[in-house]
Protein backbone atom coordinates (compact mmCIF):
# COMPACT_ATOMS: atom_id res chain seq x y z
CA UNK A 1 0.00 0.00 0.00
CA UNK A 2 2.48 2.78 1.28
CA UNK A 3 4.93 0.94 -1.87
CA UNK A 4 2.70 1.86 -4.06
CA UNK A 5 1.15 4.96 -3.28
CA UNK A 6 5.74 5.99 -2.66
CA UNK A 7 5.46 8.74 -5.36
CA UNK A 8 2.60 10.46 -4.86
CA UNK A 9 3.51 11.02 -1.24
CA UNK A 10 7.00 12.43 -1.85
CA UNK A 11 4.86 14.54 -3.96
CA UNK A 12 3.10 15.70 -1.38
CA UNK A 13 5.53 16.02 1.01
CA UNK A 14 7.72 18.41 -1.62
CA UNK A 15 4.05 20.60 -2.02
CA UNK A 16 3.43 21.03 1.90
CA UNK A 17 7.46 21.71 2.61
CA UNK A 18 7.42 24.40 -0.26
CA UNK A 19 4.28 25.99 1.14
CA UNK A 20 5.48 26.48 4.33
CA UNK A 21 8.54 27.40 2.95
CA UNK A 22 6.28 30.53 1.49
CA UNK A 23 4.68 31.06 4.92
CA UNK A 24 7.78 31.16 6.22
CA UNK A 25 9.38 33.52 4.26
CA UNK A 26 6.50 35.91 3.73
CA UNK A 27 5.20 35.82 7.76
CA UNK A 28 8.23 35.15 9.64
CA UNK A 29 11.11 36.83 8.12
CA UNK A 30 8.89 39.05 5.97
CA UNK A 31 11.60 40.36 3.56
CA UNK A 32 9.88 39.12 0.65
CA UNK A 33 8.43 41.29 -1.93
CA UNK A 34 7.82 38.80 -4.07
CA UNK A 35 8.60 40.82 -7.40
CA UNK A 36 9.52 38.41 -10.48
CA UNK A 37 13.29 37.37 -10.63
CA UNK A 38 13.21 38.78 -14.14
CA UNK A 39 12.31 42.27 -12.53
CA UNK A 40 14.95 42.11 -9.84
CA UNK A 41 17.36 41.02 -12.92
CA UNK A 42 16.20 44.34 -14.90
CA UNK A 43 16.68 46.09 -11.54
CA UNK A 44 20.33 44.93 -11.26
CA UNK A 45 21.17 45.39 -15.46
CA UNK A 46 20.29 48.93 -14.62
CA UNK A 47 22.86 49.38 -11.93
CA UNK A 48 25.73 47.44 -13.36
CA UNK A 49 24.87 49.25 -16.74
CA UNK A 50 24.50 52.56 -15.03
CA UNK A 51 21.57 53.58 -17.10
CA UNK A 52 18.65 55.46 -15.60
CA UNK A 53 15.62 52.82 -16.35
CA UNK A 54 14.16 55.34 -18.75
CA UNK A 55 16.18 54.63 -21.11
CA UNK A 56 15.90 51.39 -21.68
CA UNK A 57 13.11 50.78 -24.50
CA UNK A 58 12.38 47.34 -26.49
CA UNK A 59 13.76 46.99 -29.70
CA UNK A 60 10.80 45.64 -30.58
CA UNK A 61 7.53 47.32 -29.98
CA UNK A 62 5.33 44.96 -27.94
CA UNK A 63 1.89 45.35 -26.45
CA UNK A 64 2.00 45.15 -22.55
CA UNK A 65 -1.19 43.98 -21.13
CA UNK A 66 -2.46 47.25 -19.66
CA UNK A 67 -3.46 45.62 -16.23
CA UNK A 68 -2.35 43.09 -13.72
CA UNK A 69 -5.67 41.73 -14.14
CA UNK A 70 -5.93 41.33 -17.85
CA UNK A 71 -1.80 40.08 -17.55
CA UNK A 72 -2.97 37.61 -14.55
CA UNK A 73 -5.95 36.44 -17.15
CA UNK A 74 -3.97 35.64 -19.89
CA UNK A 75 -1.72 33.34 -17.70
CA UNK A 76 -4.96 31.49 -16.76
CA UNK A 77 -5.64 30.66 -20.55
CA UNK A 78 -2.29 29.72 -21.15
CA UNK A 79 -2.53 26.93 -18.08
CA UNK A 80 -5.74 26.59 -19.52
CA UNK A 81 -4.75 25.42 -22.88
CA UNK A 82 -1.94 23.18 -20.89
CA UNK A 83 -4.68 21.91 -18.90
CA UNK A 84 -7.42 21.19 -21.52
CA UNK A 85 -4.83 19.21 -23.80
CA UNK A 86 -3.55 16.95 -20.70
CA UNK A 87 -6.66 15.85 -19.81
CA UNK A 88 -7.98 15.12 -23.61
CA UNK A 89 -4.99 12.63 -23.82
CA UNK A 90 -5.24 11.28 -20.25
CA UNK A 91 -9.01 10.61 -21.04
CA UNK A 92 -8.20 9.18 -24.20
CA UNK A 93 -5.52 6.97 -22.89
CA UNK A 94 -8.05 5.35 -20.05
CA UNK A 95 -10.73 4.84 -22.87
CA UNK A 96 -8.00 2.83 -24.62
CA UNK A 97 -7.17 0.85 -22.31
CA UNK A 98 -10.53 0.17 -21.61
CA UNK A 99 -11.51 -0.99 -25.01
CA UNK A 100 -8.94 -3.08 -25.27
CA UNK A 101 -9.92 -5.14 -22.08
CA UNK A 102 -13.27 -5.57 -22.91
CA UNK A 103 -12.80 -6.66 -27.06
CA UNK B 1 14.00 33.03 -16.41
CA UNK B 2 12.54 35.69 -18.93
CA UNK B 3 14.83 38.45 -20.31
CA UNK B 4 12.78 40.78 -21.15
CA UNK B 5 12.51 43.43 -24.18
CA UNK B 6 15.08 45.56 -24.23
CA UNK B 7 17.45 44.43 -22.05
CA UNK B 8 19.92 42.49 -24.18
CA UNK B 9 21.75 44.42 -26.77
CA UNK B 10 21.22 44.51 -30.62
CA UNK B 11 24.18 42.54 -31.16
CA UNK B 12 23.80 39.61 -27.99
CA UNK B 13 20.05 39.85 -29.88
CA UNK B 14 21.08 38.80 -32.96
CA UNK B 15 23.89 36.47 -31.80
CA UNK B 16 21.55 34.45 -29.64
CA UNK B 17 18.88 34.35 -32.22
CA UNK B 18 21.30 32.68 -34.96
CA UNK B 19 22.21 30.16 -32.33
CA UNK B 20 18.46 29.08 -32.01
CA UNK B 21 17.07 29.09 -35.70
CA UNK B 22 19.22 25.91 -36.38
CA UNK B 23 17.81 24.29 -33.19
CA UNK B 24 14.02 25.43 -34.11
CA UNK B 25 14.14 24.36 -37.96
CA UNK B 26 15.96 20.94 -36.46
CA UNK B 27 13.60 20.32 -33.99
CA UNK B 28 10.47 21.27 -36.93
CA UNK B 29 12.12 18.43 -38.94
CA UNK B 30 12.16 15.87 -35.56
CA UNK B 31 9.41 16.43 -34.70
CA UNK B 32 7.67 15.44 -38.54
CA UNK B 33 9.94 12.15 -38.60
CA UNK B 34 8.37 11.50 -34.92
CA UNK B 35 5.08 11.79 -35.86
CA UNK B 36 5.03 10.04 -39.07
CA UNK B 37 6.55 7.19 -37.32
CA UNK B 38 4.06 6.63 -34.90
CA UNK B 39 0.65 8.80 -34.80
CA UNK B 40 0.37 8.05 -31.33
CA UNK B 41 3.20 9.76 -29.87
CA UNK B 42 1.03 13.11 -30.97
CA UNK B 43 -0.78 12.53 -27.54
CA UNK B 44 2.30 11.79 -25.88
CA UNK B 45 3.51 15.39 -27.44
CA UNK B 46 0.25 16.70 -25.85
CA UNK B 47 0.78 15.79 -22.31
CA UNK B 48 4.52 16.55 -22.48
CA UNK B 49 4.07 20.27 -24.14
CA UNK B 50 0.77 20.57 -21.79
CA UNK B 51 2.78 20.69 -18.70
CA UNK B 52 5.32 22.78 -20.15
CA UNK B 53 2.10 25.61 -20.89
CA UNK B 54 0.96 25.37 -17.97
CA UNK B 55 4.23 25.09 -15.43
CA UNK B 56 5.57 27.91 -17.46
CA UNK B 57 2.57 30.14 -16.20
CA UNK B 58 3.02 29.54 -12.87
CA UNK B 59 4.70 32.16 -10.87
CA UNK B 60 5.66 30.55 -7.61
CA UNK B 61 7.12 32.28 -4.53
CA UNK B 62 10.46 31.27 -3.36
CA UNK B 63 12.42 31.09 -0.30
CA UNK B 64 14.44 34.26 -1.40
CA UNK B 65 11.67 36.14 -1.26
CA UNK B 66 10.78 36.68 -5.27
CA UNK B 67 9.01 34.81 -7.49
CA UNK B 68 10.14 32.86 -10.31
CA UNK B 69 8.71 29.99 -12.70
CA UNK B 70 9.25 26.36 -13.26
CA UNK B 71 9.65 25.72 -16.95
CA UNK B 72 7.94 21.78 -17.64
CA UNK B 73 10.52 20.92 -19.92
CA UNK B 74 12.36 17.73 -18.61
CA UNK B 75 9.85 15.30 -19.18
CA UNK B 76 9.42 16.28 -23.07
CA UNK B 77 13.35 16.23 -22.98
CA UNK B 78 13.14 12.51 -22.05
CA UNK B 79 10.39 11.85 -24.56
CA UNK B 80 11.42 13.76 -27.50
CA UNK B 81 14.74 14.71 -27.30
CA UNK B 82 16.05 18.26 -26.92
CA UNK B 83 14.83 19.82 -30.59
CA UNK B 84 11.35 19.01 -30.44
CA UNK B 85 11.71 20.46 -26.62
CA UNK B 86 12.98 23.48 -28.30
CA UNK B 87 10.22 24.14 -31.04
CA UNK B 88 7.37 23.34 -27.89
CA UNK B 89 9.09 26.41 -25.72
CA UNK B 90 9.75 28.72 -28.71
CA UNK B 91 5.64 28.35 -29.66
CA UNK B 92 5.38 29.42 -25.39
CA UNK B 93 7.48 32.00 -25.57
CA UNK B 94 6.29 33.56 -28.36
CA UNK B 95 2.91 33.53 -26.81
CA UNK B 96 4.15 35.38 -23.55
CA UNK B 97 6.45 37.67 -25.96
CA UNK B 98 3.11 38.81 -27.85
CA UNK B 99 0.53 38.76 -25.36
CA UNK B 100 2.08 39.02 -21.92
CA UNK B 101 5.33 41.26 -22.88
CA UNK B 102 7.47 38.65 -20.54
CA UNK B 103 10.43 38.53 -22.82
CA UNK B 104 9.96 40.15 -26.16
CA UNK B 105 10.97 39.99 -29.91
CA UNK B 106 14.61 40.56 -29.88
CA UNK B 107 15.01 38.73 -26.51
CA UNK B 108 13.25 35.63 -27.84
CA UNK B 109 15.90 33.71 -29.33
CA UNK B 110 18.08 34.10 -26.14
CA UNK B 111 15.21 33.12 -23.94
CA UNK B 112 14.71 29.79 -26.32
CA UNK B 113 18.19 28.97 -26.20
CA UNK B 114 17.79 29.18 -22.05
CA UNK B 115 14.43 27.15 -21.80
CA UNK B 116 14.46 25.46 -25.10
CA UNK B 117 17.95 23.92 -25.53
CA UNK B 118 20.12 24.66 -22.40
CA UNK B 119 17.87 23.44 -19.97
CA UNK B 120 16.38 20.43 -22.60
CA UNK B 121 19.72 19.05 -23.35
CA UNK B 122 21.19 19.27 -19.70
CA UNK B 123 17.88 16.88 -18.58
CA UNK B 124 18.44 15.04 -21.70
CA UNK B 125 22.03 13.96 -20.55
CA UNK B 126 21.46 13.05 -17.50
CA UNK B 127 18.55 11.10 -18.92
CA UNK B 128 20.54 9.45 -21.22
CA UNK B 129 23.54 8.66 -18.85
CA UNK B 130 21.49 6.97 -15.78
CA UNK B 131 18.85 5.45 -18.49
CA UNK B 132 21.08 2.02 -18.87
CA UNK B 133 22.06 2.41 -15.04
CA UNK B 134 20.81 0.62 -12.51
CA UNK B 135 18.86 3.78 -11.26
CA UNK B 136 15.90 4.09 -10.80
CA UNK B 137 13.26 5.31 -13.47
CA UNK B 138 11.32 7.86 -11.51
CA UNK B 139 14.41 9.00 -9.46
CA UNK B 140 15.69 9.77 -13.07
CA UNK B 141 12.76 11.20 -14.43
CA UNK B 142 13.42 13.71 -11.40
CA UNK B 143 17.12 14.50 -11.94
CA UNK B 144 16.47 15.21 -15.36
CA UNK B 145 13.59 17.76 -14.94
CA UNK B 146 14.94 19.50 -11.67
CA UNK B 147 18.17 19.83 -13.71
CA UNK B 148 16.70 21.32 -16.64
CA UNK B 149 15.03 23.62 -14.60
CA UNK B 150 18.01 24.81 -12.97
CA UNK B 151 20.45 24.86 -16.00
CA UNK B 152 17.46 27.04 -17.87
CA UNK B 153 18.44 29.75 -15.65
CA UNK B 154 21.80 29.41 -15.41
CA UNK B 155 21.71 30.23 -18.94
CA UNK B 156 19.76 33.50 -18.54
CA UNK B 157 22.42 34.33 -15.99
CA UNK B 158 24.98 33.56 -18.10
CA UNK B 159 23.57 35.90 -20.85
CA UNK B 160 22.88 38.46 -19.03
CA UNK B 161 26.46 38.03 -17.54
CA UNK B 162 28.08 38.22 -21.00
CA UNK B 163 26.02 41.49 -21.95
CA UNK B 164 26.38 43.21 -18.76
CA UNK B 165 30.05 42.48 -17.25
CA UNK B 166 30.65 44.15 -13.74
CA UNK B 167 33.16 46.73 -14.22
CA UNK B 168 35.33 44.91 -11.17
CA UNK B 169 35.18 41.45 -12.31
CA UNK B 170 33.80 41.39 -15.44
CA UNK B 171 31.31 38.69 -16.70
CA UNK B 172 32.53 36.12 -14.05
CA UNK B 173 31.48 38.96 -11.12
CA UNK B 174 28.31 39.73 -12.68
CA UNK B 175 27.26 35.90 -13.92
CA UNK B 176 27.78 35.41 -9.76
CA UNK B 177 25.82 38.66 -9.01
CA UNK B 178 22.59 36.92 -11.52
CA UNK B 179 23.20 33.82 -10.43
CA UNK B 180 21.90 34.92 -7.38
CA UNK B 181 18.78 36.73 -8.41
CA UNK B 182 17.53 33.40 -10.61
CA UNK B 183 19.70 29.85 -9.62
CA UNK B 184 19.15 30.24 -5.36
CA UNK B 185 15.20 31.43 -5.87
CA UNK B 186 15.25 28.49 -8.74
CA UNK B 187 16.79 25.55 -6.45
CA UNK B 188 13.06 24.59 -4.25
CA UNK B 189 11.07 25.18 -7.45
CA UNK B 190 13.01 23.01 -9.73
CA UNK B 191 12.50 19.94 -6.61
CA UNK B 192 8.50 20.80 -6.56
CA UNK B 193 8.79 20.09 -10.20
CA UNK B 194 11.00 17.19 -10.16
CA UNK B 195 8.59 15.53 -8.12
CA UNK B 196 5.73 16.58 -10.07
CA UNK B 197 6.63 15.38 -13.01
CA UNK B 198 8.03 12.10 -12.03
CA UNK B 199 4.34 11.13 -11.15
CA UNK B 200 2.73 12.09 -13.73
CA UNK B 201 5.46 9.67 -15.72
CA UNK B 202 4.23 7.03 -13.50
CA UNK B 203 0.99 8.02 -14.59
CA UNK B 204 2.04 7.86 -18.59
CA UNK B 205 4.14 4.47 -17.66
CA UNK B 206 0.56 3.10 -15.86
CA UNK B 207 -1.71 4.03 -18.86
CA UNK B 208 0.21 3.85 -21.77
CA UNK B 209 3.22 1.83 -21.59
CA UNK B 210 3.49 0.80 -25.05
CA UNK B 211 3.95 4.00 -26.71
CA UNK B 212 7.15 4.50 -24.20
CA UNK B 213 8.26 0.94 -24.86
CA UNK B 214 8.35 1.98 -29.27
CA UNK B 215 9.75 4.95 -28.67
CA UNK B 216 12.25 3.44 -26.59
CA UNK B 217 12.20 5.92 -23.87
CA UNK B 218 13.10 3.62 -21.18
CA UNK B 219 14.00 -0.14 -21.08
CA UNK B 220 11.70 -2.65 -21.32
CA UNK B 221 12.97 -4.37 -17.90
CA UNK B 222 12.50 -0.96 -15.99
CA UNK B 223 8.76 -0.25 -17.08
CA UNK B 224 7.85 -3.00 -16.31
CA UNK B 225 8.97 -3.20 -13.47
CA UNK B 226 7.63 -0.13 -12.39
CA UNK B 227 4.77 -1.61 -13.62
CA UNK B 228 4.66 -4.57 -10.69
CA UNK B 229 4.39 -7.34 -13.77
Amino acid sequence: MAGKYKLEILALIAVLVFCALFLYTSLVTGNGRFAGSDTLASEKIVELSGEPIGTIHPLIPQWVPPSAEIESGLFALQAAIGGLVIGLVFGYWIGQKKGTKNT
Amino acid sequence: MHIMEGFLPLNWAVFWWVIALPCLVYGMYRLKLVLDADREALPLLGVTGGFIFILSSLKLPSVTGSCSHPTGTGLSAICFGPWITSVVCGIVLLFQALFLAHGGLSVLGANIVSMGIVGPLVGYAVYRTLRETRVNMFLTVFLACALADIFTYVTTSLELALAYPAQVGGVGSSFVLFMGIFAITQVPLAIVEGVVLALVFKYIVQLKPDILLRMKVFPEEKISAARGD
